[in-house]
């Protein structure tokens, strides 16, 4: 069985809409106009147990309406979805039981008391015993390196540690699937690689499947056995990662600084020179004709490093980039 | 009901996380009582007389000490909900194996016993001081249920009105005309015993008396008939009140759109 099975499931706003100005105002104190927005279009695919599903999309374009319908939060317009066998906005509670959630841009940590007092509550209100809660935390605390994080109040902890601190929270029942929508936003490289690697690990020794929504092509490098790329409330991609980065991911963005001032030539054969500074440069290149450790050996062999930066291209170019391959496909071309 | 035992208790942890506020905030009733007791003071002395309408300075003074005591300390449980539908974190509560409503309760309980203790010393201590001890031990003893009575009732009118910002987001003003009522109709400002009789009949249909006014009239004229008749009275609307909160919350939860996606 299937852990998630979502088919034609659709969710339409009516947003309330104002133009600006006084006039227009008192005019909508007597006349609200609306738009329709439809956050979710005819969305259909399915996750299998243990399955690491990345559900990535620029801003807006429905990944966390369709989470949050997934865990029951929200009614869907049309629609149908099975998650754990439980049809989630008719069985909430039940389905409660059996997922892990995070909202990665909203605390479920209490703010003013440290989090093994919330780790101890979530014990209580998922109805484990005390031994099993007490077990699973220092189990949690090990995983996710935060057994020295757990008696500070959480208003005083960093974005990463708290962050650490939510996935651990969201675990803590031992849930069969865990819903993360963003849990990377906001974080630094480290942090992200932290909350990466932990989640990596859980999901190997527990067998919990991931649902992660993101806007970073990174985590679900990372993270994830397949894709879900969704645009407007459409899937405009699915396929495995390792075909994704074949296909989409393959080039990648480099910068420099070095220790000293550098006057060296970087118009090298598979780079492109996108920004040149006195002491540094970014370049973008190839991996499919340029490997990454000859591209590293040449740019240290022009001076000492400092610091280096390798990004993927923006999660809005490898769309732009898929919905121009599907028109080039549509057209014949 | 364990889970909900144990989020109150967390909630009143929660509570002595900033000691300075709590005290601050609870200090905020002394002007309150000295200023209601300078009112009373010149209208007894202007009548000539030590009792009006069957009420003298000492108990008026302590019944200003319950009414306000359950107004300043009462879960603000409207605003909360509100808050979380504006800045999305009811995602996470409605994502958890239990029931939304009695989650806030029991939050809203552990936010209210502290402040109404320290609203107590504080409030209570100055009464003391001015006018003598409570009129009576029994009246102490009869009041904890009729507070606890009352909370409940301002805990189930500010949650129907914070199932509003399901629909509208912004509820400040019906929880501002819901204040005002509570106010005239609650005998928060002068007891029901000083209002007209027509007036008096209008309050005693609506729950607002149940909230301030019927608890406070029990502390300082205790007796069992009383007692019997103010716990009857909020039993009764407790039940309309949660009927009324438990329908709308399956109506509201469907209507739910959540900011930010």
């Amino acid at each position: 069985m299937s852990a998630i099975t979502v088919s034609h499931l659709q969710k339409i706003f009516q947003s309330k809409r104002k133009a600006a100005g006084l006039g227009a105002s008192a005019r909508s104190l007597f006349q609200s106009e609306y738009t329709t927005v439809e956050a979710v279009r005819d969305l259909s695919f399915e996750m299998q147990p243990g399955e690491l599903l990345g559900f990535i999309g620029p801003n807006g374009a429905g990944k966390s309406t369709t989470i949050k319908m997934l865990t029951g939060i929200l009614h869907p317009t049309s629609g149908d979805a099975s998650v754990l066998g439980f049809t989630p906005w008719k069985e909430r509670q039940k389905l409660a039981f059996q997922i892990g959630t995070v909202f990665g841009q909203r605390p479920q940590l209490w703010y003013h008391l440290p989090a093994v007092d919330t780790f101890t509550l979530f014990g209580k209100i998922y109805e484990r015993d005390d031994a099993f809660t007490q077990k699973r935390i220092a189990f949690l605390s090990e995983a996710f390196e935060i057994g020295d994080l757990l008696e500070t109040p959480v208003r005083k902890l960093s974005l990463g540690q708290r962050m650490r601190c939510e996935v651990a929270a969201s675990l803590l029942h031992q849930p069969k699937l865990l819903l993360l929508d963003e849990p990377s936003i906001g974080l630094d490289v480290v942090a992200k690689q932290h909350i990466r690697d932990a989640i990596r690990t859980m999901s190997q020794e527990e067998g919990v499947g991931v649902l992660l929504t993101s806007h970073d092509a990174g985590d679900l490098e990372a993270l994830c056995h397949r894709v879900i790329i969704i645009n407007h409330g459409q899937i405009v991609y699915q396929d495995k990662v390792s075909n994704l980065k074949r296909k989409f991911l393959t080039r990648k963005t480099v910068e420099v600084r070095y220790a000293e001032e550098v006057n060296v030539n970087f118009n090298l054969e598979g780079m492109e020179t996108l920004k040149t500074g006195r002491y540094g440069v970014k370049l973008s290149f190839d991996t499919r004709t340029t490997p990454a450790d000859a591209v590293l050996m040449r740019l240290s062999a022009a001076g000492t490093l400092v610091d280096i930066t390798i990004s993927d291209p923006p999660l809005e170019e490898v769309i732009a980039n898929i919905y121009g391959r599907q028109l080039s496909v549509d057209s014949g071309l | 009901m364990k889970k909900y035992w144990f989020i109150f208790q967390t909630q009143l942890i929660n509570s002595l996380a900033y000691p300075g506020e709590l005290i601050g905030r609870a200090l905020t009733i002394l002007p309150f009582m000295w200023i209601f007791y300078q009112l009373w003071s010149v209208t007894f002395a202007s009548t000539g007389q030590t009792e009006m309408n069957g009420l003298t300075l000492k108990m008026t003074m302590w019944y200003f000490v319950v009414t306000e005591v359950i107004e300043i300390s009462r879960p603000r449980v409207g605003n909360t909900i509100s808050e979380t539908v504006r800045d999305g974190s009811i995602a996470y509560l409605l994502s958890k194996p239990y029931n939304f409503m009695l989650y806030h309760y029991a939050t809203a309980m552990g936010g209210t016993i502290f402040h109404a203790l320290f609203n107590i010393l504080f409030g209570g201590g100055l009464i003391w001081w001015l006018v003598g001890a409570p009129p009576s031990l029994m009246g102490v003893a009869m009041v904890l249920p009729a507070l606890l009575g009352a909370w409940a009732l301002h805990f189930c009118i500010a949650a129907l009105i914070g199932l509003l910002a399901f629909i509208v987001e912004d509820i400040s003003a019906f929880l501002w005309i819901f204040q005002k009522a509570a106010f005239v109709f609650g005998g928060l400002l002068i007891p029901l015993d000083f209002y007209p009789g027509w007036m008096r009949t209008i309050a005693n249909f609506l729950p607002f008396a149940s909230l301030s006014y019927a608890p406070a009239r029990l502390f300082i004229s205790p007796s069992p008939q009383a007692f019997f008749a103010v716990i009857g009275q909020q039993i009764l609307w407790l039940g309309i009140l949660g009927l009324a909160l438990t329908f709308f919350y399956h109506r509201a939860v469907r209507f739910l759109t959540i900011n930010g996606g």
